[in-house]
């Protein structure tokens, strides 16, 4: 834009002499202003755009899941649904459904498992057959067992289902501590 | 490196043009070199704070002041960005019309040079049109109450203007909505900001046509000892608009450009206080004047078309040394008239005290919104429907609609004629009656209320019965009778009945005294039971009997205030002496109410005070 500016305005060509005379202040004063008129509107737009990474995300939280009753003895897994408040930019949503969980009893433990499979962010289903369960991709048909581990050695999915640190509290209250993690690491590693 | 420019000069002869161009620069330094540099400064400063705007920006009646709000108060520099924007288009404007001038006054504007002319003139249209399609975007009260108004001229154009409404605001009205923010975003970027950059395009290479041409025929004076000029007025133009941009501050929400509450579709909350952009300021007066006032499309389309077609006109009068005359002497008359129109219609605003209270009402609301926000976050809903249940806001707005024909709600004495002078007015939740004649409810059933109802000079006052029927009623004579000429212990004796009955409120202002002084007040109603003989007409818990004069039991509480807005008829309160209040829900069935329980609700809180303060405000 701003070479239309000079361009246009070509009202004469100055003699050899005077060209060099004044050349020097007239551009070093042209690259000035030029410069501050370009960063000023674009660097604070910029800062603008970074914005989100000044953010904190959502460190996880323990949030309340089931009750043990809820949670067959056989060791079937409950998917149970995440209910949290939420915010969206400006906008502050009241509780509503964050995400699921898979809760299941293995022994006198129970174990929680994120539903969104490791591979590239599908939600992951849960299919029961005579020889057993198993969690299975929808997507890229990644299948895990009972205890999130995959089945296939050559599984789409680059790391076991994550699991989530669960709490007994109360006697019967199962408590677990909702997070999400990166996708396509083979690492687990928490989303901030 | 060298290869890979080598390569690509020779495929696009690139550095050749920017030698070509920067050589063609050299001894530029004219008039007209410096108004185009810094219209090009302030058109680089819209473009990128614009797309930088864009990025943060979402166009919908619950979306577009929330994403403005968030922006203003939440992102790093958002004020400064918005502030630039807001600056440097009222600059651009500024700077079109100052170029527009120069070209009528210097003759410069006279053939071969109409094209140039016009498209200067299609510069400062697009400019304005911008600037008006923008003022809506924010979708405040300021912004929405203006464009309302404007785009409600439409309508003044004979056979099509309902149409041309209708599509402009993309609904049938008379509301704002989704697709008036839709609409003018669009036309704001897509066709104004697009266009102007095209049309300054074009005037530019038309400019640099005629500049050359007259070169060959004249061989003007060399200009080129001025050639730092247009640099330097880019950098004038750029460090105005920063320091414009910084005068409020650094700290958000104050600094840079003023966000008001958020638009309320209800007409009934109508920012009353809206008021056109500078530039339009003489207009507005214009279309006011006596004789044009009935007769606004003569005076909003026929008036600046005529001038517009002269202004266009005057490159051809500009040929001959009369139309030259005709050209200076009809700018000249017409920006007097504007300044003198402008002049006039700021003085008068300054010096009206109800337009004044309009924008420090606002601007209290705005302030609300901040608060409620930083309590309870933005809803789905948008930022309206905090306002919309919040007591300090619309009880405010319910008792000024539906209460403040008779009564008052004003923090201060009314004079004897019974009316609050409005220029008392100065709390925000002063709200005088325009003809009271019922009591003024102002701290009703607070200890300082019920003070004055029970002094015998003021109970037939205009702050109590004075306008009502009760001026000579038994309350009155027994207030004048029994409690003119006290002993000072008789005096000590009803200070405690005053508190023990404004406890009865639980009012949320009076609450730390009153857990401080409970033996006081529990004196204080055996007295009014027996010593005062109250409860011979009154009921009090479980002295005294309904039907001859209100409960006093739980007097200005919560229930007690529900129940008496609910039917003041019941013979709980007035029965059958009843006055003049209406009774606004009646029944149980919602269908028939004036009021709803919500309403009720909101009203009711407003009135004992009950609202959400910020613990200590935060600066």
């Amino acid at each position: 834009m701003s070479q239309i500016t000079p361009s246009c305005c070509s009202c004469s060509l100055p003699p050899e002499g005077g060209a060099s005379r004044r050349g020097f202040f007239a551009t070093l004063v042209a690259a000035c202003s030029t410069l501050f008129t370009v960063l000023l509107p674009s660097i604070t737009g910029v800062l603008g755009l970074l914005n989100p990474l000044r953010q904190k995300g959502g460190a996880g939280r323990f949030v309340r899941l089931a009750t043990l009753e809820l949670l067959p003895e056989d060791g079937t897994p409950y998917k149970a649904p995440v209910i949290a408040a939420r915010s969206d930019a400006w906008t502050s949503y009241p509780p509503e459904p964050v995400g699921a969980v898979f809760l299941r009893r293995a022994g006198d433990r129970v174990l929680a498992f994120q539903v969104i499979c490791p591979h590239a962010g599908c939600s992951l289903g849960y299919e029961s057959s005579p020889q057993g369960g198993r969690f299975f991709c929808p997507c890229h048909a990644a299948g895990f067992d009972l205890d999130g581990r995959r089945t296939d050695p050559s599984s789409f999915s680059p790391r076991d289902m994550d699991t989530l640190e669960v709490e007994i509290r109360n006697g019967n209250e199962v408590w677990v501590k909702y997070e999400t993690f990166r996708l396509g690491t083979a690492q687990k590693i928490a989303q901030r | 490196m060298k290869v890979l420019l080598e390569w690509f000069e020779g495929r696009s002869g690139f550095f050749a043009w920017l030698g070509r161009v920067y050589a063609s620069t050299r001894g530029c330094g004219g008039t007209n070199c410096l108004f185009l540099a810094a219209i090009a400064t302030a058109f680089v400063l819209q473009a990128l704070s614009g797309f930088f705007l864009w990025m943060q920006y979402s166009p919908s009646a619950q979306t577009a002041w929330e994403s403005v709000y968030y922006l203003q108060n939440h992102v790093a520099g958002g004020w400064l960005l918005r502030a630039i924007h807001h600056y440097s288009a009222h600059v651009l404007l500024a700077v079109l019309i100052l170029y527009i001038l120069q070209q009528i006054y210097v003759r410069s504007c006279r053939p071969p040079r109409e094209l140039v002319f016009w498209s200067a003139v299609g510069l400062a249209l697009c400019a304005l049109a911008a600037i008006l399609t923008g003022d809506l975007l924010c979708w405040d009260q300021n912004g929405y109450a203006a464009t309302k108004t404007r785009v409600g001229f439409l309508t003044f154009i004979p056979w099509v203007g309902e149409y041309l409404f209708r599509i402009a605001i993309g609904g049938v009205g008379p509301g704002l909505g989704h697709l008036t923010l839709t609409h003018f975003f669009a036309w704001h970027i897509g066709l104004f900001a697009a266009g102007f950059f095209l049309l300054l395009v074009i005037h530019a290479l038309l400019m640099r046509r005629v500049e050359a041409a007259a070169m060959n025929s004249l061989s003007p004076e060399p200009r080129y000892f001025r050639a730092w000029l247009p640099a330097a007025a880019c950098l004038i133009i750029s460090v105005i608009v920063l320091g414009a941009a910084c005068r409020h501050g650094f700290q958000p929400p104050e600094a840079g450009v003023e966000l008001l509450s958020p638009a309320d579709v209800d007409p009934a909350n109508q920012y009353a206080a809206a008021r056109p952009e500078w530039f339009l300021v003489g207009l507005y007066e214009l279309s006011h004047l006596p004789g044009l006032r009935e007769r606004p499309f003569l005076s909003i389309f026929i008036i600046p078309g005529v001038v517009l077609g002269i202004i266009l006109a005057m490159p051809f009068l500009a040929r001959s040394k009369a139309g030259h005359l005709f050209n200076l002497l009809f700018t000249t008359l017409a920006l007097i008239g504007v300044i003198v129109l402008s002049c006039y219609s700021l003085a008068k605003d300054r010096a009206d005290t109800e337009h004044q209270r309009a924008i420090a009402v606002e601007r209290q609301i705005a302030g609300r919104a901040g608060k409620l926000i930083r309590r309870l976050g933005i809803p789905p809903t948008g930022a309206l429907s905090l306002l919309r249940n919040d007591p300090w806001v619309e009880g405010r707005r319910l008792f000024a609609m539906h209460c403040a024909s008779c009564h008052s709600h004003v923090s201060f004495p009314m004079n004897d004629s019974g009316l609050a002078e409005r220029s008392t007015v100065r709390n925000f939740h002063d709200v005088p009656s325009a003809s009271p004649s019922a009591p003024n409810l102002w701290n009703f059933a607070g200890r300082d209320w019920l003070k004055g109802l029970l002094d015998p000079k003021r109970i037939g006052g205009p702050d109590y019965f004075g306008n009502t029927k009760f001026r000579s009623g038994k309350m009155a004579d027994f207030v004048k009778e029994t409690l003119a000429d006290l002993e000072a212990d008789e005096h000590a004796a009803l200070e405690k009945v005053v508190r023990a009955l404004s406890a009865e409120a639980g009012l949320p202002e009076q609450s730390a005294l009153e857990a401080q002084e409970t033996a006081f007040i529990a004196e204080g109603r055996q007295l009014l039971a027996r010593e005062f003989g109250c409860t011979d007409c009154h009921k009090f818990h479980d002295k005294g009997a309904l039907g001859t004069a209100p409960d006093l039991t739980g007097y200005g509480s919560r229930e007690w205030l529900t129940g008496i807005i609910r039917d003041p008829g019941h013979r709980r309160f007035y029965g059958e002496n009843n006055d003049r209040m209406p009774a606004y829900a009646p029944s149980n069935a919602d269908a028939q109410h004036t009021l709803s329980a919500h309403q009720i609700e909101l009203l009711v809180d407003w009135l004992r005070g009950e609202w959400y303060e910020e613990e200590n405000s935060n600066k």
